[in-house]
């Protein structure tokens, strides 16, 4: 019996913490660098990257425009339901709207609802059925060219001279009263209309590069935005979200009993559970050295493969043959040194069968096919059964 | 740590409050639950750090037989452990069953039996047992592994020992000393006893029966005290397997046998398994001793895949005895150009012995050149005809240099050597 010196190979807790407690620190250590670099993000907000939001302060964002705007004195106040907007926009004559809904989250009615909030209301790059649903008598017109001149009267617009241009470009296509087309591209597409509808004013501006942190400075770009939305004390700045969608649709969370989620996090955990009670294995594998495994028939097997491959019919024969004579020699009683001829001579004695024909089958013929090779070789075969007979016989 | 499928089955059962209840507070109330119950439970739970275990295990075991390996697990801890344990044995050990139930209250002491069933020649190790205590509600468990390390040796199973009656028989009647009167075959003048109905008169001695007025016959028998000198080649070829036995086994089979006769018959045998380095050897081993050397030697041998280094066998040969020998070669003939390292040493060896080489032949090819049924077959016939010819041209060789060849299948090649070393005794030749 060998005795008890017993060695505990699993590590203690405290044993197997001290050994991971790099890779324990490293861990925390970029967790602890993730979760800061989140907050700082979170707190120079840029509202998560959205075109023309006025707290983002990236390229394709409007935060400029915005800040300047307040330190004119204008409050402004980003939106992003319906809800808020309305209330966030004052009387309606003291507030400029902007409205700018390029995923069209808004319905046709919540879009005149919108509108109706303010006198004077900017549309940024609206769509076509944003058009079709408040101001049809507008259109679009393709793309802006790069550089345009104000050409007309509105007030903005002149102080600007010129802006880079881009975007799309509108036209007015049915009558209204009173209008104003500015940054014209040719063919009666502008890139600024101004239309009265309703007792408001309609803003429809497709240079939507000019209110952009990363264009503002250049040309008129900042003088027109900033004396179209800074017309009034208070500028409601409305980018529509997905909240503003069809609120009438029920959740899944709303139609479904609220035992249902939990239900799923507990089915959850059981798996982790599962998965620990029976991926936890009763001690460490057991290794050990298996020998290698050669078949000694391979050799053999891939010589036949090699012989069938290359259509070695001939070779493959002369195998056959050999060691045919080689019996045959032996059944007939001739000794070792004997020749081909001497066997071919001695079988056809025995048998009683023509010489050549035994001739033939031991060396002469060529097989020319597949269907050849296997006729010749039940010949041997033949053959050494007939001799067999005979020799008992 | 380990959980149990009663801990699953707990956390599950947290379906039926958060149901009734509905409030998804009730997950978070369940799950905190569960953790509480189970830590609870892992603190009381046995040690199994604390338990000290020892081993039973014999030495060695023939390959096919079955013994028993017993741990000794005393438990010094405070708390009754409750759980499993297995006994981390190497697959081919055949170690069964696998994992137990334990119940070892404190400072007790209990016996855990796994049978071993090897079915591999060779060192079979155990290196870890490994403890899972379960807490008084079987839902957590700790789980420790215990280094007690164990070997066993499994030798060659030596089937080939149900030939050795009938050889040992044929030894005898060469002896002359059967109950069958015939006249001893032998070479070396024995005694002169008086003539028996039955004895040959060849062997009358006509001068002592004058001397003694009766007829006398002359026995005789076989020279005794000669060398044997089996060499195992454990190279890349002898991995090769025959009907699913490496040639290096039925190597071990023919040498066991051909051991087991030439020490009774008086001669005195000696074991040398080389490829380019001896792996194993025994000398100067006799009677049972030397057939249990043998097997110790040739346990743990396995086929290296590196060429056998023939240049260096007339030296060794001559290391273990410079006396005229039997040698005995345990190789395999193959291709021509794969045993021109045996065919260059031959002529140094059966310059001063007489030597014998045995290979194992594939009974498949024969089979092979048989069956004609298709285009397949007949291009494999072709190919085991060839490798036939190969065959009998590398033995002619040997023939030619002076040695003695003898092939046969695994089942065969070892009553056949025992055959050709019995006719070779009676001739005189060793």
């Amino acid at each position: 019996m060998t005795a008890g010196q017993t060695t505990i190979v699993t590590p203690s807790i405290r044993r197997a913490t001290r050994g991971s407690l790099f890779w324990i620190l490293a861990v925390a250590g970029v967790l602890a660098v993730a979760v800061i670099a989140l907050l700082l993000r979170g707190l120079t907000g840029s509202g998560g990257g959205e075109t023309l939001s006025a707290t983002n302060a990236a390229p394709g964002g409007s935060m400029a425009v915005a800040e300047v705007l307040k330190q004119q004195g204008v409050s402004v106040v980003e939106t992003h339901t319906l809800a808020s907007t309305r209330a966030a926009a004052g009387s309606p004559t003291s507030t400029t709207l902007l409205i700018f809904d390029p995923d069209g989250h808004l319905d046709a009615a919540s879009l005149g609802a919108a509108t109706g909030l303010s006198d004077n209301v900017v549309l940024v790059s609206p769509t076509f059925r944003q058009l079709r649903a408040v101001l049809p008598v507008v259109a679009q017109a393709g793309k802006a060219d790069a550089t345009l001149t104000a050409g007309c009267s509105v007030g903005a617009a002149t102080k600007a001279g010129s802006v880079s241009g881009g975007g799309t470009a509108y036209r007015l296509v049915g009558d209204a009263a009173d209008h104003a087309l500015c940054f014209a591209s040719g063919n009666d597409a502008y890139s600024l209309v101004q239309v009265q509808h309703a007792n408001a004013t309609i803003t429809v501006l497709g240079l939507q590069n000019a209110l952009t942190n990363e264009y503002v400075a250049q040309r008129g770009n900042a003088a027109l935005a900033l004396n179209l939305l800074g017309a009034d004390p208070k500028l409601v700045w409305y980018l529509p979200s997905t909240a503003d969608e069809a609120a009438a649709i029920p959740t899944i969370a709303e139609l479904t009993p609220p035992w249902v989620s939990p239900v799923a996090l507990l089915a959850f955990c059981v798996v982790i559970a599962a998965a620990f009670w029976r991926g936890r294995r009763l001690g460490p594998l057991v290794i050990e050295n298996l020998p290698v495994t050669v078949r000694a028939s391979e050799t053999m097997e891939g010589r036949a493969r090699l012989y069938q491959r290359s259509s070695a019919r001939l070779h493959a024969l002369d195998s056959l043959r050999i060691g045919s004579i080689d019996r045959l020699g032996v059944a007939c009683g001739l000794p070792r040194s004997a020749t081909v001829d001497d066997v071919a001579a001695a079988v056809a004695g025995l048998i009683a069968a023509d010489p050549n024909r035994i001739m033939g089958i031991l060396v002469d013929s060529i097989p020319a096919n597949d269907r050849e090779l296997i006729r010749l070789s039940d010949e041997l075969l033949r053959l050494e059964q007939a001799v067999s007979d005979a020799v008992k016989a | 740590m380990a959980l149990s499928g009663r801990f699953v089955l707990l956390v599950a059962l947290g379906i039926v409050p958060i149901v009734l209840l509905g409030d998804s507070a009730v997950l978070g109330g369940w799950l905190l639950l569960v953790l509480v119950v189970g830590a609870i439970d892992v603190s009381l739970a046995g040690s199994p750090r604390a338990i000290t275990i020892a081993r039973d295990l014999p030495e060695r075991v023939r390959l096919g037989e079955t013994v028993e390996s017993t741990l000794y697990l005393s438990n010094n801890g405070r708390r009754t452990v409750r759980g499993l344990v297995r006994d981390g044995w190497q697959p081919s050990a055949g170690a069964s069953p696998g994992r137990r139930r334990l119940d070892l209250p404190t400072g007790e002491r209990r016996a855990v039996r796994t049978t071993l069933t090897p079915f591999r020649r060779g060192e079979r190790r155990a290196a870890e047992v490994t403890v899972r205590a379960f807490g008084p509600l079987g839902l957590v468990a700790r789980q420790a592994t215990l280094s007690c390390p164990g070997v066993i040796r499994v030798l060659p199973p030596f089937h080939s020992r149900k030939h050795l009656p009938s050889r040992l028989a044929r030894l005898r009647e060469l002896d002359g000393r059967t109950a069958v009167m015939i006249r001893g075959q032998g070479t070396e003048f024995d005694s002169l006893r008086e003539y028996v109905r039955g004895d040959d008169v060849r062997s009358i001695d006509w001068r002592a029966t004058a001397r003694r007025n009766d007829l006398v016959v002359r026995t005789w028998r076989p020279e005794r005290d000669r060398r044997v000198v089996i060499v195992i080649d454990s190279g890349r070829t002898s991995a090769a397997r025959i009907v699913n036995e490496p040639r290096l086994d039925t190597a071990f089979e023919s040498s066991l046998l051909l051991a087991a006769l030439a020490t009774r018959a008086g001669d005195r045998v000696d074991l040398v398994v080389y490829d380019r380095r001896v792996r194993g050897r025994v000398q100067g081993a006799t009677g049972a001793d030397l057939l249990s050397r043998m097997v110790n030697v040739m346990a743990p041998i396995d086929p290296e895949l590196i060429e056998m280094d023939w240049s260096v066998v007339p030296e060794l040969v001559r290391s273990v005895t410079s006396h005229r020998s039997l040698v005995v070669l345990m190789t395999s003939i193959d291709a021509p150009g794969a045993s021109r390292g045996l065919l260059t040493v031959l002529p140094q060896l059966t310059r001063r012995h007489t030597v014998v080489v045995a290979s194992v032949t594939d009974p498949s090819v024969l089979a092979a050149t048989i069956d004609r049924s298709d285009r397949d077959s007949v291009y494999l016939a072709a190919a085991a005809e060839r490798a036939r010819l190969d065959v009998s041209r590398v033995a002619a060789a040997i023939r030619q240099l002076g040695a003695d060849v003898v092939t046969g299948a695994p089942a065969e090649l070892p009553p056949a050597l025992a055959d050709r070393y019995l006719a070779l005794k009676a001739a005189g030749r060793l």
